[in-house]
This record gives structure tokens, sequence and C-alpha cells, in this order.
């Protein structure tokens, strides 16, 4: 019987113990995203990957200069487990991470060299790390590094009762807190000391050294009763974060490594995601989001049964995603998931048709556009249909005149009329940058005396040029609206065929309108606005992009990244960078975002990159694209 | 630190900067201290940027936030023992801006800096530091040590932006220049001027190009007959 009993509990700890590095990311975790380590390491070799500036960055970052003369392959990470980064907010805390497999704890901790082993955790065949407010916690053969951040607001009410308690009134009433903002330095130095002196206390504490831990307690029995209070309100408050920070960290991780409750044996959507062929998935819980967003708590808590009402609406509302990296493409499929009712409001919303109109304004030349297709009319009875219903049963009386005043104006107003003159479809075109002019104030001096007077002389600057419009059946309104302007100021001028605005963008340049062929455009390219006014025609776009933006439902996006580099103003970058911009000529594409119809359940969208150029493997090229937008941005 | 903070924003934002740093000195040592930057050929960039929350990780200060900033360093100025006449002004059409002080003396007019500056933070201000001096007929000027601090703050990129700025350094007197010591300085025609135009980047790579010694020719002292 005994030895039926250590083969149950064998097999029980090889169950437990098995677990990889998906099984440990919390039930928190609101948005996680996920690399197959495998297959991108088929493509990317390790050596190649830690020359990247990012990954430089990354490394310093994380092992505070542990990985001097390593490289990621010295971590010790087993590359057949998934790499998953994890982020999740509820009202108690933030947490983030990411959670790995390990194959070689030694050669891990050659490089984790900053964390310090925490003992006497309670949780068997678990152990504990930490590096000031990150911790490190392995199991078997996964581990998961994890920050936890108390919610800011709970750690200030509590440091603000126990101050009060200490009979010293209100902390901020003492405070001028104008100066506490504005002299940051101070603000700032303060806060680091009251760190500091926390972290020197904590370490004491978790030091695990019986040694410290008797000098600890001698120093401990010198001290004042009462030397305790005597802290200042930031080291007070920096105690409270750290306390939280634990009593937070023990239940998350008593939830994974004791009652084995994490994300994935939690939501069924985000297990099944997991098991894609791809190199790498994401999942967003967008439903958790609403539920945890800080700007709704104070509407949770006056309204309990309102907000469960609006919890219902946004229920399963899931953002699923697949990222596949091929050798001439990068794509991205997601599908963004949605409950019964919020289904029914977007399926009414996208349930119109594209405005050919748009693509008389489409260059066939430009850089990149979008093109968004929705009914607000439809949309809006949709939703007034499913949410007044639910506002209605609520009995506060805010709320209740809220619901009165939103029937009345249903009634009163012509609502119909409003969603003709604006009826939510649009476009945006971007189409490089271009020199355009300005004034600029100049100094001449009088080489007699260096006395000097300004002289305004003409200028040129580089200007991104754009132009967004959208779809409207009733041109006269906002012509209206234009006509009163033009009598109020010169700056409004009607040109005839278009609007001019003087000195509308940055106080310098001035902004077109077309109001033509259905389309209301606001535009800064002078050229569309005063020769193109009823498009582009031969010099439009046509073909096949012009198909796929009609055929696509709900939204198009089209970005060419090269023709981008192309236009770029080089003078506006450093020498360094106009480097990586040539290095990053030849091998750049064309990105492409396109959706599906809605559906009462779903929209699908499908992100693409296609790119040509020398490269050794999509995985390499999608890093050397990353590493250029770190370098160009940092 | 804000202080610091406005003037790295102002200067990387513009790859045309233009500044004039214009000092008058009487014969009695007291005199007037202008300073002008011109972003005037920069105003899209300016107005983009103001337009921005943040910028690198800093809030990017509104309109009202550097109109208040600057009637704030102006109430300090006024306050300083031995300067009077402060006026700042501001053009935010096309982004000039002005300031101009009397002073008594040019050692009234580095404290009042040097307090002004150290009020902000104090780790900023060497109080030995001497960028002014003025004895009899001669006159010595180089750059604030806080301009030194300020370019080891910057990096590369932002420093090669400044390339295509103008700094121009002018002191005037009421009496004739006999020479002066800086090779890259100007006297102008009718000598009672010292003109060095250089540009910020030149100044972030050497901070002695302001440097200079002017001699003046002697006051003549009244025969009574």
């Amino acid at each position: 019987m005994k030895y039926f009993l250590n083969l149950f509990a064998f097999f029980t700890c090889t169950l437990v113990f098995g677990q990889v590095s998906e099984d440990i990311i919390p039930r928190d975790a609101v948005s996680v995203f996920s690399i197959n380590n495998v297959s991108l390491l088929k493509k990317v070799s390790m050596d190649d990957l830690v020359k990247y500036e990012f990954m430089a960055e990354v490394q310093s970052e994380l092992f505070n200069g542990s990985t001097n003369d390593k490289t990621i392959k010295d971590l010790g990470l087993d590359f057949n487990q998934k790499l998953n980064a994890f982020f999740g907010q509820n009202e108690q805390y933030e947490l983030s991470g990411f959670t790995f497999g390990i194959n070689d704890k030694k050669q891990l901790f050659t490089v984790f060299d900053d964390f310090d082993k925490i003992e006497n955790t309670q949780l068997e065949g678990v152990e504990f790390y930490r590096s000031y407010s990150n911790y490190l916690i392995i199991r078997g053969t996964s581990g998961i590094v994890i920050r936890v951040d108390p919610n800011i607001d709970q750690v200030a009410a509590i440091a603000d009762s126990i101050w009060l308690a200490r009979g010293l009134g209100y902390f901020w009433d003492n405070q001028s807190i104008e100066e506490d903002y504005d002299d940051e330095d101070s603000y700032y130095s303060e806060a680091e000391d009251a760190v500091e002196a926390v972290d020197s206390t904590y370490e004491i504490a978790i030091g695990a050294d019986e040694e410290e831990i008797i000098e600890e307690d001698s120093i401990e029995g010198d001290l004042d009763s009462n030397d305790l209070l005597s802290k200042n309100y930031w080291e007070m408050r920096d105690s409270i974060t750290f306390s939280l920070q634990e009593v937070y960290l023990r239940k998350i991780t008593l939830e994974i490594f004791k009652d084995n409750i994490h994300l994935k044996n939690q939501d069924v959507k985000f297990a099944t995601q997991l098991q894609r062929p791809s190199d790498g998935v994401f999942y967003l819980d967008n439903s958790r989001n609403l539920h945890n967003s800080k700007g709704l708590w104070g509407f949770k808590a006056m309204f309990p049964e309102l907000f469960d009402d609006f919890k219902n609406i946004y229920s399963g509302n899931v953002l699923l995603g697949d990222i596949n990296l091929n050798e001439h493409s990068i794509d991205i499929d997601f599908v963004a998931n949605y409950g019964k009712e919020l289904g029914s409001i977007y399926q009414k919303l996208n349930s119109t048709k594209f405005d050919k109109n748009v693509l008389k304004y489409i260059h066939k030349d430009n850089t990149g556009f979008f093109t968004y297709n929705i009914d607000l009319n439809e949309g809006y009875k949709k939703a007034f249909d499913i949410v007044i219903p639910i506002l209605k049963d609520e009995k506060d009386p805010r709320i209740s005149s809220n619901v009165l005043v939103a029937e009345l104006i249903n009634e009163f107003v012509n609502t119909e009329e409003i969603f003709k003159t604006y009826k939510g479809s649009m476009f945006g075109t971007f189409n490089g940058y271009k020199k355009v002019k300005t004034k600029r104030i100049e100094f001449l001096y009088d080489e007699e005396t260096f006395d000097y007077e300004e002289k305004e002389v003409e200028s040129e600057e580089d200007m991104p040029i754009f132009t967004i419009g959208f779809s409207t059946s009733r041109p006269d309104i906002p012509e209206k609206v234009l006509k009163h302007f033009g009598r109020m100021t010169s700056r409004f001028k009607n040109n005839g065929n278009y609007w001019e605005i003087e000195d509308a963008f940055l106080n310098s340049i001035s902004a077109y309108i077309i109001n033509k062929n259905g389309l209301f455009m606001v535009t800064n390219d002078e050229d569309l606005a005063k020769n193109h006014s009823n498009g582009y025609g031969a010099k439009a776009i046509s073909g096949k992009v012009a198909k796929k933006a009609k055929d696509s439902k709900f939204v198009y996006g089209y970005f060419d990244w090269s023709g981008a580099l192309e236009k770029l103003p080089r003078e506006m970058f450093t020498s360094k960078q106009n480097k990586i911009l040539d290095a990053m000529k030849g091998k750049t594409g064309v990105l492409e975002l396109t959706s599906s119809k809605t559906t009462i359940s779903n929209t699908k969208f499908k992100l693409t990159y296609d790119f040509d150029g020398s490269f050794d493997n999509s995985g390499k090229y999608l890093l050397d694209l990353v590493n250029s937008i770190y370098v160009l941005t940092k | 630190m804000k202080i610091l903070f406005y003037a790295l924003i102002l200067m990387t934002l513009s790859s045309c900067i233009e500044i004039v740093d214009d000092l008058s000195i009487n014969n009695d040592g007291s005199g007037t201290a202008k300073y002008t930057i011109n972003l005037s050929s920069s105003k899209i960039k300016a107005n983009s940027y103001l337009a921005l929350d943040s910028l690198n990780g800093k809030k990017v200060p509104s309109i009202s936030d550097i109109e208040k900033k600057i009637e704030e360093y102006k109430k300090k100025l006024e306050n300083k023992e031995g300067i009077s006449n402060v006026v700042f002004e501001t053009n935010f059409t096309d982004f000039i801006f002005k300031f101009q002080c009397d002073f008594e003396s040019v050692q009234n007019l580095q404290k009042a800096v040097k307090e002004i500056v150290a009020s902000e933070n104090k780790n900023l201000v060497d109080d030995e530091y001497v960028w002014l001096s003025w004895k009899d007929d001669e006159f010595s000027r180089s750059l604030p040590a806080l301009s030194n601090d300020l370019t080891a703050k910057m990096k590369s990129d932002e420093v090669e932006l400044l390339k295509n700025g103008s700094f121009i350094s002018i002191t005037r007197f009421d009496r004739p220049i006999e020479k002066q010591s800086n090779a890259n300085a100007k006297i102008s025609a009718n000598r009672l001027a010292v003109m060095i135009r250089t540009n910020p980047y030149l100044l972030t790579q050497n901070t002695e190009i302001l440097k200079n010694t002017i001699y003046l020719s002697p006051i003549k002292k009244q025969v009574k007959n």
C-alpha cells in the first residue's frame, strides 16, 4: 500500500512539477504575448540576436550588467518551452512579467545574479528570489519573473488613514502641494531617499542570514518603541507599498503553485489559442479591461448593478491573434470576439457599403491611406435599443434624468439628418513630406555699430501632407457653418471649389476644405485643393489595391514603408539615423490591414507585411526592422 | 531642473535656432543685458512640439506654463540687488523671445543669475565661477558654467541638431576698443562693439569659444585750467 502511495505521490509531483511556462501565467493577466521559441530560434541564431542594440539594452536593464561577455544563450533557458510576456491589472494591483522554461538553473543564475534567494517560503519545491521589486520564482523546469505594483490610490488611502490616526492631520493639508509638484528635484530626491531607506531595511528583513537577523534584533532592541512612528509620510507610504506587494504576491503565487489556478486553466479561449501552431500568439481580454479600468471604478462603486449590466454587454470581448513569420511576409491574424449584445451593435454599425468616392481622392503614388466604413445611424439605433432599457431599470435620480434627456433628444432631434451629415465612414491619406512656404524673422546687423533690426523673410519648412475626409449626404450643413465663419473672420476664404483657412495648422500654414462629391475633406495639400477638387482622375488609385479597399468590409489600411523612406526629409534626421534609413532601403515593404464582414460574434482582421530585398529569413528581417525602429526612436 | 529642461527643449527642437547675447557696459560698470532667442525659422516644428504632451519622456510645457515660468523669473530677477527694468517679451506667433535688464555692476548680474539658477538646482551653480569681470579699462567674458553643464547632458544626436543654428555674442561699450584677445571676434567699424558669431554646436564642443578680454581706451581725465 505504501508503495502505491509513494507511486501516486511521485506521479502527482511529476504532474505538478511538469508544468510548462504557460501553466504559471497568473489568472489576473489580461494581455499575454506568447512566443514559440522553437520556431523563432530555428530562424534566428542567438548569436545574431544578441548583436542587436535593442537586445543589448534589454539585457543590461534586466540583469544590471551581469551579462558582460555573455549572450542570451547563457541564460540557461529551455527553448523548447514558450516565452510568455504578460500584463494585468485589477482594483488592488498591476502585475507584469514573463514566464519561461529553464534547462540549466546554474547558468540562469550567472546572469540573474542580482536576485537574492528568499528562504522559508512554505511552498515545497518552489524557489523564490528577489531583486528590488522583481521576483523570480522557479518550480521544476519553468520560471516566472514577476513584478506586482499595488494600486497607488489604495496605498495613499492607507497612508493617509494612518497619518490621520497618528494625530498628524491630513497630510496634504499641511503641505504646499504646488511646491511639491513644482520642485521635482526635491520631491523625487525625498522619495528616492525614502525608497533607499526602505530597501536597506527590507534587505535586512529578507536577507535570511541568521547573523544579520540577530544584528537587526539587537538594533530594534535599542530603539525607542515609538521610533517606527517617526517615519515620515513618504517612508511610511513606501513601507505600505512593500507590504502590499508581499501580500499580493503571496496571493498570486499561492494560486499558481498551491491551488494550480492560472490563466490557461481559467480561460478556455486562451488555452485554445496557445495550441495554435503559429510562431507567436497574443491574447487580450477586453471584457476584463473594462472591469479593471481605473476610470470606471467610481462608477462601479456607485452603481454596482448597472456596472454588472454593462459588464455583461462586454462579456466575451476577447482579442486573439496569431503571428507567423514567412520567407517574404509577416502575417498577423486576429479576431475580435464579441458577446451577443455588443456583437449586434457592431454588426449594425458595420453594415454599410464602401463609399467609392473616396478612391478618387487617393493618389496612386500615395504613401499610405486608410478607409473606415461604418453606419453611425444604424449603430446608434441598435445601441439605443440595448443601452436605454438597461439604464431605465436604474433608480438613481441622475441616471434616470439622463435617460429622460436621451429619450427626449431621440424624440425631438432629427437624428436621421445628423447621421446623414456625418455618416461615420471616413478615410485618410498620407503623402509624405513637402516643403511648405512659411515666414521667418531674420536679424540684420549694421557693420558700423552691430545694431540689428528684424526683417520678415520667406522660408521653407518640411510638413507632412495629409488628407482626412468623411462621407456626407448633407453637404449643405457644413457649408452653412463655413459660410458663417467666412462672415466672421477673414481667415476663412471661399475660393469656389474649396475653402482656405489661413494659418490653420501649427499656426503657420493653411488648411483647405473640399466639400464635394458626398465627401467633406480637410487637407494641407494645396495641390489637391487647387487642382484636384474633383479627385485625381486617372492619377487616382485603381486596380488591385483599390479593389482590396472596396472589398475590406470594415477597415482597410495600406502603408508603403519603402515609399515613406524615399519621401522622408533627410535633413530632419541625424547622420546616424540617416545611415540606418539607408540600410533599410531595399528591404522594406508594404503593410496592409484588411477586415472581414462583422458578424454577431466577431470581426476578423489580417495585418500583412510583405517585403522584398536581401535578408536571411523573415525572423531576422523582423528583428532588423525592430532594431531600426528602436535606434531611430531612442 | 526645469530651467534646464526648458532650455534643452528650446535648443533641441530647433535646428535653426538663433541666439543673440547682447551686453552693453557703461563706463561706470553698470549696463544692460539683452538676450534674444529666435525660433521663427522652426516655428512649425516648435508648434508641433507644443502640441505634444511629452517628449523623450518629459512633459512638454504648454504656452501658459512657459508664460507662467517667465513671469516667475521676472519677479525673481526684479527682486535681486542691483537689477532693474526687467523686461521679458514673448512672441508665440513667430517664436521670438526677448529678455532685457539693467544692472548696476557685472557682479550684480552674475550674482542674480547664480541665485536664480541655484533656486532651481543648487548643484548647477559654482559659487566661485566668474564669467564676467570688469576692471578699469579691461573687460573679460566667457560662457556661464551653467552652459557647460547643459551641454554635457545633451546626447550627441541633439548636439548635431544645433549645427544649423547661430549664436551671436555682442559686447558694447561707451568708449572705443583698443584691442581684444579672441581671434574669432570682430570689432565694429565704430570700434564701440565686439561681436563673436558662432553656432550652438560649436559652443557645445568648445566652451572657450566666447572667451575674450577686451581692452578699452583709457578715459580721458578732464584737465582743470
